[in-house]
């Protein structure tokens, strides 16, 4: 067979959602020995395209090939025997069984009567080490192996099963810095046997330091495929995020950027530390301001932010507002101080989906609607309407399930039931992730307004489009550490992007 | 995820789970209505909502805990430790009020333990309050013995579960001011909305700065209560308090009732007026399988088959 | 290593019990409370290592109470009113109980009910299906006549293997009953099914990561479906063991047995996060549980008192199983601190 004829080919891939595109037209190749970074923010298409290949989405549209013969869609058991194995983010293995075991989970090689024959099955599993230069204890229990060990038996696992294509979906999420050294040694030995490999990743390091070729998705689409050796560390973050910057985007960012705000300092945290997660972060934010935290996915800002609100704690530091020291240690606290709270993953954390608009905007505010021991239906009805008004929530219905709305109506509800608090610092982590470019710019105005009542506002964003657009100061974190803040209106965007990039660049 | 699929699949278990029952209910009613015409007798129909006050006061309590995802077996048992509370405190003189209050306080506590377990420690509520079952039954066993406490010449006493005013067993009254007042908590307080918040999205909840802890902790404590409420009556209404009341499978005739009404078994979605749904339907198949002569064994299968079909229907939904 | 180690600390903690009583309640080192721990408790420990299986696959069956009342009164009437010969019986009534248990499974797989509210459901058919075919009713003579087929009473012989060895001579030896060994074969049995063949390790893979199993090609239903089954021919044998030693049914046979079979699988380290635990912890978690209510009784400790008793163990194991659990994760997350987002 041709070396370099593509061992998983999809054609045409597409995958709407009613009528959201999640991917659209997406041609994607690897071939024998090739290992392919697919790189994209949240929200650019990788995970579906993904589950594509896994068999675990049916596309709407496209074929996917394998070694040649056209793949069955939407199989994943099918997809497995063709030998396209994924190792997911998340643990794919029984914790409490033993390597051995995991290994031939589900096919174990048996003798009369169901018995297991665990000499053929260990004699082969010691084979399949010996071939692959992997050293494990078939013995112990996986779930008491490190981190990187288990993904070494996922690995293993989907060799036994002669995979051709190994689909890896942020190997190195949970990895030490140690640890991730291995796990390259272990892939470029899988790519020297003639293993293709997707590796998806953020980290601009591991892509730099291990692949071979690179496609970069952005809003559903394949926006660049390259060589690595041919691309750098800028042109990969611009392709990323985006440097659709030029005209109106600019044009609004600069008509009214108002670092520092009122020049009153809300809240200010000195070298505020989490054992293994950040360290070292000292930052004011100030009353009437936009304070952007930039970086990418895995650079600490969201657990950074998780504990400023309380939800979670920090070791080392010490955090005032207002002048006095916080000690924050619980939402609720949190909230005393005037803190606001928009989580990430609004169907996880933020919303309660089978509630209705109305519930959802009074969420935060309950206190408000008392009467005596009562809850004022029509006090929440009233304060309801007037926040669908004011946040422009379509259909205006307090009584539609949230469920129901579309993805920027629901963030729009989530933001609204922090505004109803009116509180003096709001805290926004990724706050326009899945949602249309019509919303986004509602809840840009939204903050906007928020901004000019005097609120404190603190935004956590990959997206640097939307930094530039709507920050008036902007911080930048690599790996846990904040690493510089700027004036929005005196810096370039390729500074940030530098950045971003890291250290190194 | 197809959003016009989505629409049309929750439209049906919009307009029809709710109605679901309600026409179960009335095919049910006028079937048993033409095959014996005593069913349709207002003493009948008096007599089934007497019946299921007991069940019914319960099932309304519990609502809350079924909400937000967990579940109460302990309630047969305290149903008889409050019982024999009540009338320890009858026979040591107290006046009415503190022997109601002896029986609720006991049901609180238990669930206040309830609570505690499962909010504070986080063990599955199944395990917890089967635990609890064996521990209030030894208890009662050990507070009252085997044998009957008979409740002689406490007028008072006696009118909670035999009493009538205005030609209504007074068991109603409590019953119908127990259901209001669930239903009140439910759609009229901050308490009710958190307890379908956590059942919704208890992360949600606790990032929105609620108490979910304590929420939890009170949902059981109102369980509790509301099984030491039914123990009372129950108590009075046969003029017996016994350790042994409230047997095994009474914790099913609740839950079912519960989860007939719609409530999910996975938390979020319920409803106390629809909890009620549920009482009456299960207290009209048991009182027109007793009018019909139908032997309690039947009936037991009978109710199990119930409600396997009635989540397995719901399950089919989700 | 972990679970031989939990075993071992089992074994100890079971040890210390047994040393505690001795010394401190009256006749409790002797051949006769011996022989009650393994006549009383050998039928429990029959329950708990079937309870084990829906816990492994992350249910739980508290039908298995109404399944043993249920099997007794097939029993009862295959015997008394239908004159079915023993050998006949045997084979039916394990027959009966797997088909419970299986039924189940169905309910849960199928209907995808939750375990616990499918078998509390089958816990009042199965009890009222024992109730309307109950031959006390339909031949109320019946009631005070005792069931004499040698197949079945012969299940509650004991045998004097001191005496036969002659060891008799130095020590007091206990008669041995036949349900120990019964119980000793179940166990080597389904010991074997869990840890050596194909299906005890597709049920631990279902339990311990459902999504994993069933990307394995694991046909998680179906070995769901036998861990219920399993659970309901455990019952069966339950069954047996008690109608020999009382030679009749009652309507109320094995009711509450599913809280003592739960404690003991759970005392015996059977996770209830699912996929972790073996066939010998329940067992000697029913025999300790077996030796600390013998105890507490020859202490005088009134009957009800060991019933809040068994709920404060069952409290305390899983309050145990969770520490174990917690701390597991706290283990992945330290390792992994390094972690996503």
């Amino acid at each position: 067979m041709n070396a370099d004829a593509p061992v998983l080919r999809g054609v045409g891939l597409g995958k709407t959602y009613g009528n959201l595109a999640a991917l659209a037209d997406a041609d994607f190749t690897v071939r024998p020995g090739e290992v392919r970074a697919l790189i994209g923010s949240n929200g650019a298409g990788k995970s579906t395209l993904i589950k594509i290949l896994t068999g675990a989405v049916l596309p709407t549209r496209g074929t996917v090939e394998i070694e040649g013969q056209a793949a069955p869609l939407g199989d994943p058991l099918g997809m497995i025997r063709r030998g396209v194995a994924c190792i997911y983010q998340h643990s794919n293995l029984a914790p409490a069984m033993s390597v051995l075991d995991n290994i031939y989970l589900g096919r174990q090689p048996t003798r009369a009567l169901g018995i297991v024959d665990t000499g053929r099955q260990r004699r082969e599993a010691l084979d399949l080490l010996a071939r692959h230069d992997i050293d494990i204890d078939l013995d112990r229990p996986v779930g008491s192996l490190p981190t990187v060990k288990q993904k070494e038996v996922e690995i293993l696992k989907a060799l036994a099963l002669d995979a051709r294509v190994i689909l890896m979906d942020e190997p190195t999420g949970w990895l030490a810095a140690a640890d991730v050294a291995r796990l390259h040694a272990t892939v470029r030995a899988l790519k020297a046997r003639g293993v293709g490999i997707v590796y998806i990743s953020h980290v601009l390091d591991e892509i730099f330091a291990v692949c071979d070729t690179v496609t970069i998705m952005r809003d559903g689409r394949i926006v660049a495929e390259s060589d690595v050796a041919a691309i750098d560390r800028p042109t990969v973050v611009r392709l990323m995020v985006g440097d659709k910057l030029a005209g109106e985007a600019s044009g609004a960012a600069l008509q009214q950027r108002h670092p520092r705000g009122t020049g009153v300092v809300r809240m200010s945290a000195r070298d505020l530390g989490k054992r293994g997660v950040f360290g070292g972060v000292s930052f004011d934010l100030h009353a009437g301001e936009i304070f952007c935290l930039t970086g990418l996915i895995g650079s600490k800002r969201t657990e950074l932010v998780r504990t400023l609100f309380g939800s979670d704690r920090f070791d080392t530091g010490t955090l005032e507002i207002d002048g006095r020291p916080a000690d924050i240690r619980s939402p609720q606290s949190g909230m005393a101080h005037g803190i606001g709270f928009v989580p990430e993953d609004r169907h996880r954390e933020g919303l309660m989906l089978d509630m209705n608009v109305t519930e959802n905007l009074a969420m935060a505010t309950l206190d408000r609607h008392r009467r005596g021991p009562l809850l004022s239906r029509g006090s929440m009805a009233r304060a309801g309407r007037q926040a669908i008004d004011e946040l422009s929530v379509r259909p205006p219905d307090g009584g539609k399930l949230v469920r129901l709305l579309s993805g920027g109506n629901q963030q729009k509800v989530l933001v609204g039931k922090w505004l109803g608090r009116n509180p003096r610092i709001l805290i926004l982590d990724e706050p326009t992730v899945g949602v249309d470019v019509g919303a986004k710019a509602e809840i840009y105005a939204i903050l906007r307004r928020a901004r000019g009542e005097g609120a404190a506002i603190l935004v956590v964003s990959s997206d640097l489009e939307e930094v530039m657009t709507v920050a008036d100061r902007i911080g930048v974190m690599v790996s846990g550490r904040l690493v510089a803040t700027h004036d929005a209106g005196a810096v370039t965007q390729e500074q940030i992007v530098r950045e971003i990039g890291g250290g190194t660049a | 995820m197809n959003v016009a699929g989505m629409l049309r699949r929750d439209g049906i278990a919009q307009h029809l789970a709710p109605n679901a029952l309600a026409i179960a209910l009335a095919i049910i009613v006028v079937v048993f209505a033409v095959s014996e015409p005593a069913f349709l007798t207002s003493g009948n129909l008096i007599g089934i909502v007497r019946q299921v006050a007991i069940i019914g006061i319960m099932a309304t309590c519990m609502t809350f805990v079924i909400m937000t995802g967990g579940v109460d077996l302990s309630v047969g048992p305290v149903l008889a430790l409050s019982g024999l509370a009540s009338y320890f405190a009858l026979q040591a003189g107290m006046p009415l009020p503190v022997v109601i209050l002896a029986g609720l306080a006991v049901g609180a506590l238990v669930g206040l333990v309830n609570g505690l377990i499962v909010a504070f420690l986080q063990l599955p509520p199944i395990i917890v309050t089967l635990a609890m079952l064996s521990i209030v039954r030894g208890t009662a066993l050990i507070v009252g013995g085997p044998e009957q406490h008979l409740i002689r010449n406490e007028p008072a006493y006696s009118f909670i579960g035999t009493g009538t005013l205005m030609g209504l067993p007074f068991s109603i009254y409590i019953f119908a001011a127990v259901a209001l007042l669930m239903i009140l908590v439910q759609r009229r307080t901050p308490l009710g909305l958190l307890v379908a918040a956590i059942g919704d999205n208890e992360r949600a909840a606790y990032l929105s700065g609620h108490r979910i802890r304590l929420t939890k902790t009170l949902v059981y404590v109102i369980c509790g209560a509301g099984a030491a409420l039914a123990g009372i009556i129950q108590s009075s209404q046969v003029h017996t308090a016994l350790a042994t009341y409230g047997p095994f499978g009474t914790e099913l005739d609740v839950i079912a009732a519960v989860v007939l009404g719609g409530t999910s078994i996975m938390g979020g979605n319920g409803s106390v007026a629809r909890t009620l749904l549920g009482v009456f339907f299960l207290g009209v198949v048991n009182n027109g399988m007793n009018i019909l002569n139908v032997p309690i064994d039947i009936q037991l299968i009978a109710k199990g088959a119930i409600i396997v079909v009635a989540l397995a229907l719901a399950a089919r939904r989700a | 290593m972990k679970i031989r180690f939990s075993s071992a600390a089992l074994l100890l903690f079971f040890a210390v019990t047994l040393a505690f009583f001795s010394v401190s309640a009256p006749r409790f080192a002797t051949a006769s409370t011996v022989e009650n721990l393994m006549s009383g408790y050998a039928f429990v420990a029959i329950l708990a290592m079937g309870q084990a299986w829906p816990i492994l696959v992350r249910g739980i069956d508290l039908s298995i109470g109404a399944i043993v009342g249920l099997v007794g009164m097939i029993v009862f009437d295959l015997s008394l009113i239908f004159s079915v010969p023993g050998y006949v019986i045997l084979p039916l009534a394990l027959l009966a109980g797997a088909l419970a248990g299986a039924l189940n499974g169905v309910l849960i797989v199928y209907l995808h009910l939750q375990p616990f509210i499918a078998t509390l459901a089958t816990l009042a058919a199965y009890r009222g299906l024992t109730y309307s075919i109950s031959g006390r009713q339909l031949v109320p003579g019946l009631t005070t006549t005792p069931i004499r087929d040698p197949w079945i009473t012969g299940i509650e012989t004991y045998f004097d293997l001191g005496g036969s060895i002659g060891l008799s001579r130095l020590i007091n030896m206990p008669w041995f009953p036949l349900s120990f060994f019964i119980m000793l074969a179940v166990f080597a049995l389904l010991q074997v099914l869990l840890l050596a063949t194909r299906f005890g390790r597709d049920t631990c893979a279902t339990g311990g990561n459902a999504e994993a199993a069933r990307l394995a090609g694991i046909r998680v239903g179906a070995v769901t479906i036998a861990a219920y089954a399993i659970s309901g021919i455990c019952a069966a044998i339950a069954a047996l063991i008690m109608v020999a030693r009382f030679t009749t049914a009652t309507e109320a046979l094995g009711s509450g047995a599913e809280l003592t079979a739960i404690a003991a699988a759970v005392i015996g380290g059977v996770s209830l996060a699912g996929g972790v635990g073996s066939m010998f912890g329940p067992a000697i978690g029913a025999f300790l549980l077996g030796a600390i209510l013998i105890g507490l009784t020859l202490q005088g400790v009134p009957q009800f008192v060991q019933q809040i008793i068994t709920g404060v163990i069952l409290l305390a194991a899983v309050g145990y199983d969770r520490l174990l659990v917690l701390r597991r994760q706290r283990k992945l997350e330290t390792a992994a601190t390094g972690a996503g987002r």
